[in-house]
């Protein structure tokens, strides 16, 4: 009791401050609170300095672990463990039991099953517990070696790591697709056991579900029924996830499952929550079945006692989703409903790595109601830890905006704009696309530039079409004289952005991009730089639209210069626009020319 | 067993309170047929048919048609063995054999038995096309029975259960003109119609049928396994677990948590003697009254025994070394003067 109340208390006092505290939107992620110049700006900058941290702590690690004779004075009382050094080599060389329960600790597979062969030749007998620990390390790395993970995380990581944004140390063997190759060690052992237990065939038989080889597991399971033996429920959990891929047909499938659970049952073996994720997990590759099963299985659940957890419902939900079919949707929405009321006010743990995908398949419709409770939910206690990794949080996170843009009122979605961003999420170019659209609905152009300053910020600012949609937004009408002296601004910004003057990669200038900034700079009469602008188009050879010319024309009429409108038919008939007669009509009609200029 | 009685009390209540309560006491002529049937295997089937059996009789007024009852109550009783229950299935065949198509006519008993039956009801027009549902929707399901189609079964039931609510098709053309439209307008609507949802379907995600394999073991059966070492796939499930969250501390004092909780930080309120425990159970005087130590072997008196003295005296002060070191160390000198013995008696020393 003393130690239940001493493991409450440790934490207690730090927990009760942590709750005074709340998320402060304005600032970046606590872990890069150090330096202000190395706080992540766009989401390249905070992949690379989650993965140099992380790099930096495996490194350390690292060194430690190779060279423990220089860490061995202990400073610290009472004693840490966890900053000493770790034991990565072997020490016991002989041929024994000790040696190979050593190496197995350690995780050396080769090195176990050389000192299991060496002890069985010796005619030593290795004990069933070790024999087990032996089989379960074969089978989980199918015989091979698992990836150190003592080596400094590089920043060329692999295609599927890449995604993972954050740095976080991941085994190579979570993504390779390991096979079980045929007649490898952990079946050569497990063949010349005298006796077999539960527990060797649960070895075998998960591992070889792991890594692929799903006929051999289900005949080793038809062994061990021939056997007369009882499986255990991990056993029967690996079973039913590898069930889809040794049957073709829906129903088949469904079959093969509902058997195995009927078989479960008459062995004796309690189900878990494991057990049904996977039925539920399965029933998604069952095609039109799954809507019925996935039900009767959470009633299931619910009648054995056993709490459905998140990754539960997300399959569920996938059973019942089918894009685009008008009836279906209503359904989802339906027990999207359900499951939401069912959630509600829960605070989650962990139980099934499928867990956190539930959070994004939630926003996957048009209901910003239903947006708005997963949020509160999400927010509310430790809940959101179970968003994931930053990939998924940045899924998560990007489609609440997107709805929030589609659905909501201006001034709700730069709210959750400031709340959000840059401290949760750093939104693509979709995002702001979507925010533009916003604004556009709810006509607060004028708050563009403030806007084009967050796209640099986010680095956005190559982004052509962004930029783009961004100039016509502005371009497309006459403003009030600040808002347009704001946009002129903001349009010459822009023109630097094209120019690369900034030191950035500079982009290709369009049509379109230099006639809108003309006609910015023009309204805001600027009009030096608008003529700029005009010797621009020459220079990059791309010709200026006729409203431009236009407009160039009035501007000249208003401020009475000719001369500028006679260059400006100069000009055009260089550019051989066919519009060209008629701006020469009208300048003889607008302005007293002298001879000269005719 | 149980979970036939259960799915019986389902059905029973998913008729929507149109079918008279005198069904309650046809329990009991459910339990009975199903209950002397052995064949596992096929259990499934049979308990349905049972069921289907029982139902007809359920949906008669006890009172008015007992011969009725009564006629159908022998015959699944004298029927103990399922080959016996092919009578029934012909018997039902008879009827739908004499009807052209199964959701057309119905045995004219039943449709009298329902048409009394729905006469003492308030509603009787209503009571009675909700019987009269209720019995084609059986006759439905033994004909796919008959023709040994399970899933459709499965179907036709799921089909059942969703038909039986009239008010919620109500529902649903609203739910589809809320979607047709992505428009902005209909966000009111929406909070209105999804606190009724709430409060209406809430049930209908665990009230379905369940897949009926398991039941519920009791206390006594639900003896806790032994806890089991973790087993390498313990430990990579934890793993995995973990990279599946986000651990990352997002302010200061989580952080602190964090460490606390791996060792690296001292635990709040600060107690000085973290990390001492053990120490904690041995009492200081053992620490400070070392002298009994010195009363075996070593001389009582002499040059020895005065620097023992000092020795111990300078142990007692030593708060670094734990009393088992200290004794460790007395001992050392205890045989260190043992072999020098030769050396003392030499040089005269008093030993005793």
């Amino acid at each position: 009791l003393m130690m239940f109340l001493s493991n409450r208390s440790k934490e207690a006092v730090l927990e009760a401050l942590a709750s005074t505290v709340n998320r402060d939107p304005t600032a970046y992620k606590y872990q890069f609170q150090d330096d202000p110049y190395l706080a992540p700006r766009t989401s390249a900058e905070f992949k690379l300095f989650s993965l140099s941290q992380e790099s930096g702590r495996s490194a350390a690690k690292y060194f430690i672990n190779s060279n423990p004779k220089f860490f061995t004075k202990d400073f610290a009382e009472p004693h840490i463990p966890c900053l000493m050094p770790e034991k990565v080599s072997l020490l016991l060389e002989e041929v024994s039991e000790e040696a190979l329960k050593e190496r197995i600790s350690l995780r050396k597979v080769k090195a176990a099953v050389d000192m299991y062969d060496q002890l069985l030749q010796a005619g030593t007998g290795v004990s069933m517990e070790t024999t087990h620990d032996l089989l379960d390390l074969i089978c989980l790395y199918s015989d091979r070696e698992p990836v150190q993970e003592g080596g400094p995380e590089t920043e060329d990581v692999s295609a599927e790591e890449a995604n993972r944004s954050k740095g976080r140390i991941r085994r190579a063997s979570d993504f390779l697709k390991t096979i079980w190759r045929e007649n490898n060690n952990a079946e050569r052992i497990f063949n010349l056991l005298p006796e077999r237990d539960t527990h060797c065939y649960s070895a075998l038989i998960r591992g070889m579900i792991r890594h692929g080889a799903y006929v051999k597991a289900f005949d080793m399971y038809t062994d061990m029924l021939n056997n007369r033996m009882t499986a255990d429920v991990r056993i029967f959990n690996a079973l039913i996830s590898g069930a889809p891929e040794v049957r073709e047909k829906y129903n088949e499938r469904w079959d093969l499952i509902a058997e195995l659970l009927n078989q479960m049952n008459q062995q004796k073996v309690q189900p878990n929550l494991l057990t049904f994720n996977s039925v539920l997990k399965a029933l998604r590759r069952c095609g039109s079945l799954a809507r019925t099963q996935a039900l009767h299985t959470l009633s299931e659940m619910k009648a054995l006692g056993i709490a459905p957890s998140l990754a539960s419902f997300d399959h569920t939900l996938a059973a019942f989703y089918k894009a685009g079919k008008h009836s279906d949707i209503t359904l989802h929405t339906d027990l999207l409903q359900e499951v939401m009321s069912e959630l509600a006010g829960s605070s989650f743990t962990c139980q099934d790595p499928d867990d956190g995908k539930l959070w994004s398949v939630c926003l996957d419709n048009k209901d910003i109601e239903l947006a708005y409770r997963v949020q509160s939910l999400v927010e509310a206690g430790e809940n959101w830890r179970l968003l994931g990794d930053s990939h998924q949080q940045t899924i998560y996170y990007g489609r609440f905006f997107s709805l929030l843009c589609m659905m909501e009122h201006i001034d709700v979605v730069l709210k959750w704009y400031r709340k959000l961003i840059p401290s949760l999420y750093y939104p693509n170019v979709q995002g702001m696309r979507d925010l533009l659209q916003a604004l556009d609905t709810d006509s607060r152009l004028d708050l563009l530039p403030t806007i084009w300053k967050d796209i640099q910020l986010l680095g956005h600012a190559n982004k052509s079409e962004l930029i783009e949609e961004l100039l016509a937004l502005m371009a497309r009408e006459t403003h009030s004289p600040e808002v347009q002296e704001s946009f002129a601004v903001c349009a010459l910004d822009v023109k630097s952005v094209f120019n690369g003057d900034r030191g950035t990669l500079s982009l290709e200038w369009s049509t379109s991009a230099l006639c809108h900034i003309t006609s910015l700079l023009l309204r805001a009469k600027r009009t030096q730089e608008a003529w700029e602008m005009l010797q621009l188009f020459k220079a990059k050879n791309r010709v200026p639209s006729e409203e431009l010319m236009n407009e160039f024309l009035l501007e000249c009429h208003a401020a009475g210069a000719p001369d500028r409108a006679v260059e400006l038919v100069q000009l055009s008939a260089a550019f051989c626009l066919p519009a060209t007669p008629r701006l020469a009509q009208q300048t003889l009609k607008d302005f007293d020319l002298t001879d000269e200029q005719r | 067993m149980a979970e036939q009685r259960e799915d019986s009390a389902v059905l029973k209540t998913s008729e929507g309170g149109a079918a008279p309560q005198g069904g309650v006491t046809v329990e009991q002529e459910v339990g009975k047929p199903t209950q002397v049937k052995g064949d596992v295997a096929k259990s499934g089937k049979e308990s349905l048919l049972g069921l289907l059996g029982a139902m007809k009789v359920e949906v008669t007024n006890k009172k008015k048609l007992k011969n009725l009852k009564a006629k159908q109550r022998y015959e699944p009783a004298v029927k103990p063995n399922p080959a016996a229950l092919e009578s029934t299935i012909s018997m039902f065949q008879k009827a739908t054999a004499e009807s052209s198509a199964h959701s057309e006519t119905l045995d004219p008993d039943l449709v009298a038995a329902a048409s009394a039956a729905a006469s003492t009801l308030p509603n009787q027009s209503q009571a009675e096309s909700e019987l009269l549902r209720q019995l084609r929707r059986h006759e439905a399901v033994t004909e796919a029975q008959r023709k040994g189609d399970m899933s459709n079964l499965g179907v036709i039931i799921a089909d059942m259960k969703v038909g039986r609510r009239p008010n919620r098709q109500n529902a649903r053309p609203a739910n589809q003109i809320r979607f047709d439209d992505d428009g902005q307008g209909y966000t009111h609507d929406r909070s209105i119609t999804a606190e009724l949802d709430g409060v209406r379907r809430r049930r209908n995600l665990f009230s379905g049928k369940r897949l009926g394999i398991f039941s519920p073991t009791t206390d006594e059966d639900k003896t806790p396994p032994p806890p089991a070492k973790p087993t390498i796939w313990d430990v990579d499930f934890a793993n995995h677990l973990v990279l599946s969250t986000n651990q990352m501390p997002r302010n200061g004092f989580e952080e602190m948590i964090q460490w606390t909780r791996e060792g690296k930080l001292w635990q709040y309120p600060v107690n000085n003697e973290a990390g001492l425990e053990e120490e904690a159970s041995v009492p200081f005087h053992e620490h400070v009254f070392l002298e009994k130590h010195l009363e075996e072997g070593f001389p009582s008196q002499g040059p020895v025994r005065h620097f023992m003295e000092l020795v111990v005296s300078g142990l007692s002060k030593n708060p670094y070394v734990t009393v088992q070191q200290k004794k460790e160390h007395i001992a050392w000198f205890r045989d260190y003067f043992q072999q020098k013995t030769d050396i003392l008696q030499e040089a005269d020393v008093y030993l005793n």
